[in-house]
Order: C-alpha cells, then sequence, then structure tokens
C-alpha cells in the first residue's frame, strides 16, 4: 500500500483554558481522525496545559493563496469604524470635568 | 506594494519572491518559490528532521541504564521529544515535497539508501553515562546554536517548527547540564567519565557545523544564505559555540583534547586545531563508526512495524 492514500494531512488546534481562543499548534499526518487526536496530544502538547483540542482534516479548510491574501490590505482610512476616530472626546469630557468611558474602563463593568 | 499584485511571468515571480524576503516577509508553503530555493530547503529540512529521529537511537541506549528513576523520566521525555521533533520537520519537508509527489515513505527509502544523510554526530558511539549527559549538553548545545540561527528563516513553515523546537531544545540542554554537573562533582570515576566523553566527542562537536566556506557562491551554505534561509555562515556558527562553551567547559576543570585552543584578542575568532575533515566524508558514505549499526535498527523497526500502518488504514 503507497503512503499517498494512506495518510492525510490534519491541522491542529488547541487552547490552554476553556476561555482561550483556539490557537494553530501544527500539522501532522494520520490515517483517520482519531489516529490524529491521539498524536496530537502525543506530538504538541506533552507540557502545557490544554483544555480542549481539534483536529481538522486539510480537505476541510478553504484558505487563501498568496494573491487572494493581497486583498486583505485594509483601506487606511477606517476610523469611522473604530474608537481612534472619537479620541477627541477625552479632551471634551475633560472640560466638563468628566471622565471618558473608554475601552478599557466599560470592559471592566463585566468583573464588578 | 511596489511590485504588482499578479506575477505573470517567471522572472515576474522570482523577482516579487525575492522582494519579499529582501522585505523581510516570509514564504509559506503554497507561495510561488524558486526551484533550487524549494529544492535547498527539502534537503535541509528533510536532513535536520531525519536527524531527529536518528539521534533518538544512541540516547535511548540509556533509558533502561539511566542511574535513577527521576534520570530516567527525564532521558526518556528527551527521546520522545527527538521524535516530535521529527515528526514536525517531516511534515514541512512532506508539504514541500508535495508536486514532486514524494512522500514520507520515500523519505525513509532514501535514508536506507544512504541518499539522504543525517548528523555526524549521530554516527558515534555513546558508550558511557558521559555520554548521554554530554549529548544533552553540548551536542544539543551546537543544535541550538545552528537551530536559532534560523529562527528567523524566510520559509515561514520551517520558522514556526524552529520556535516550537528550541523552546523544547532548552530543557534539553539544562537536562545535559544536569548529569555533567552530578558527575563533574562527583567521585574522581565520574570525572573521568565526563573528561573522557569530551575527548571523545570533540572532534564530532566541531565536524557538526560543517566546513568553512570555500568557493563562494557554489556551496550549500551560499544558496542558504542568498535566501535568507540562516543569516550564518557555518563558521560563524562554529566561533559562536567555542564561544559560548568552551569557557563552560574549563570552568568545569575539563581539559579540551586541543592544545592550541586560544581567543585571538587582535582577530576576535577561535584559533583551533582543524577536526580531520576526511572523517566527515566517510560518516556522508555512512562508514561512520555506528552509521550502518543505527541503519538497520531503524530500518527493522520500519519494516516490523508496518503492519500497524497497514492495520490503521483499514480503519476509517
Amino acid at each position: 500500500m503507497g503512503s499517498n492514500e494512506f495518510f492525510q494531512e490534519f491541522e491542529v488546534f488547541s487552547k490552554k483554558t476553556s476561555k482561550a481562543a483556539f490557537q494553530h499548534q501544527f500539522s501532522l499526518l494520520a490515517p483517520n481522525a482519531e489516529m490524529a487526536m491521539v498524536m496530537a496530544q502525543e506530538n504538541f502538547l506533552r507540557r502545557e496545559p490544554v483544555a480542549d483540542i481539534w483536529v481538522v482534516n486539510r480537505k476541510e479548510i478553504r484558505g487563501l493563496n498568496y494573491e487572494e491574501k493581497q486583498m486583505l490590505n485594509r483601506l487606511d482610512n477606517k476610523e469611522y469604524r473604530t474608537t481612534k476616530g472619537y479620541g477627541y472626546l477625552k479632551k471634551k469630557w475633560r472640560h466638563y470635568e468628566q471622565q471618558m468611558l473608554d475601552e478599557k474602563e466599560i470592559l471592566s463593568w463585566g468583573e464588578k | 506594494m511596489s511590485s504588482s499584485v499578479v506575477a505573470e511571468t517567471e522572472e515576474q515571480k522570482y523577482e516579487q519572491f525575492m522582494e519579499r524576503i529582501n522585505r523581510g516577509e516570509q514564504i509559506e508553503a503554497d507561495d510561488w518559490m524558486p526551484e533550487d530555493y524549494r529544492n535547498a530547503l527539502i534537503k535541509l529540512i528533510s536532513m535536520h528532521g531525519i536527524s531527529e529521529i536518528m539521534g533518538a537511537l544512541p540516547e535511548k541506549e540509556w533509558v533502561p541504564k539511566a542511574p535513577s528513576i527521576q534520570r530516567k523520566l527525564g532521558i526518556m521525555a528527551k527521546v520522545q521529544d527527538e521524535m516530535g521533533h521529527g515528526q514536525l520537520l517531516l511534515r514541512v519537508a512532506e508539504d514541500l515535497l508535495k508536486p514532486t509527489g514524494k512522500t514520507r515513505d520515500g523519505i525513509m527509502q532514501d535514508l536506507f539508501t544512504g541518499k539522504l544523510k543525517f548528523h555526524n554526530v549521530f554516527h558515534m558511539p555513546a558508550p558511557s553515562w558521559g555520554d548521554a549527559g554530554l549529548i544533552g549538553w553540548l551536542v544539543d548545545g551546537a543544535a541550538i546554536i545552528t537551530q536559532t540561527n534560523m529562527l528567523n528563516s524566510s520559509y515561514a513553515p520551517y520558522s514556526r517548527a524552529l520556535h516550537r523546537i528550541c523552546a523544547e531544545e532548552v530543557f534539553h540542554a539544562q537536562h545535559g547540564e544536569s548529569i555533567i554537573m552530578a558527575l563533574a562533582e562527583g567521585t574522581e570515576e565520574q570525572r573521568e567519565m565526563v573528561q573522557d566523553a569530551v575527548t571523545r566527542w570533540w572532534e564530532s562537536l566541531l565536524l557538526f557545523f560543517g566546513p568553512p566556506s570555500s568557493q563562494v557562491g557554489k556551496s550549500k551554505q551560499d544558496i542558504t544564505i542568498k535566501y535568507k534561509i540562516r543569516p550564518k555562515t557555518n563558521e560563524e556558527l562554529r566561533q559562536a559555540f567555542l564561544t559560548k562553551y568552551v569557557p563552560r567547559i574549563l570552568s568545569l576543570g575539563l581539559e579540551i583534547p586541543d592544545p592550541t585552543i586560544r581567543f585571538d584578542e587582535e582577530k576576535q575568532e577561535w584559533i583551533y586545531q582543524q577536526p580531520d575533515w576526511s572523517k566527515l566524508k566517510e560518516i556522508m558514505k555512512n562508514n561512520g563508526p555506528k552509521s550502518q549499526e543505527r541503519l538497520n535498527l531503524r530500518r527493522v523497526s520500519y519494516e516490523n512495524n508496518a503492519w500497524v500502518r497497514e492495520a490503521l488504514g483499514q480503519i476509517s
């Protein structure tokens, strides 16, 4: 049997804690998804803590080639979509003796 | 972007490729690349990957003979890491080989027929526990120098693999240092064991980095430097190794088997006795002291495990 049809390529993703985002680890060869899962742990996750693992057959992944990646370059003026365009408010609020409710402040409310 | 997005001719593609790597961009497996770049990478990375696997063999000899349970666990973990590094690197090589239709099986066959080489140090015997320690300390130390030299390699998948590998190599180096330190601070017999290992391995360590550049523009190392796969020459790497390790070896009261070795302050370089380069040539023909024995071990285990690969292939 040629190893051509025997091995399939899997990409391995894992996350360190249940809250973390999945991170790409590396790829491996395995005859099926079950073996890929075993090998993912053996190959890439021998030391660091791990909360979850995905193995994805490469056949199922649609990626971008070099030419397509060039289309990802952002237009340079996106200020109207970001808080950067409203940075002047900080100074305004200071004038009214109020603090700006910025991203850091607003996201901290979830912890309270 | 200075060049047009879609390159049409081979020349334009080559130009765009060179612009990209000169800008410090990294190349991905599916990107266009010149044939000699691909071939240089295949040669380098498949040799590196196979060397990791062959390198596990002299070390695994010491797993059953390690002097304590802690040492046994440590060296077992290291041997497993080396096999893991082999897996990572073979994946990188396989993706590069894809247009040629060659697979992992082909890489193994090349090893068995002698077409694919493995690193000189893994053709050598490791007769004592001192050798097991020395391999971790100085052989891995030398490997760390060559591998960190390529951490920012122009080929992205290799660079990513090396980041993983080098992080684990730090553990290997300290594992080796710990063995050496215990022996160096031990009995007279233990000290001799370390000294014998240093004496035995010194020449191999110098050979490890390869010959200094001779004809510029022709050798393998010039291609890898031109394409920014690595920045430093063989000799620069050997010098870096000597700078880092000679003082450490001497500080433990060990002797280097080269009475002429010294650092020349004026030239800012190490002056040392050249190793016997003909030995490297013999090893490259798999005529080293342990070449055939270890190749045979690999061959037998590959054949004996064929049924596992076949059986697993039936389940899907």
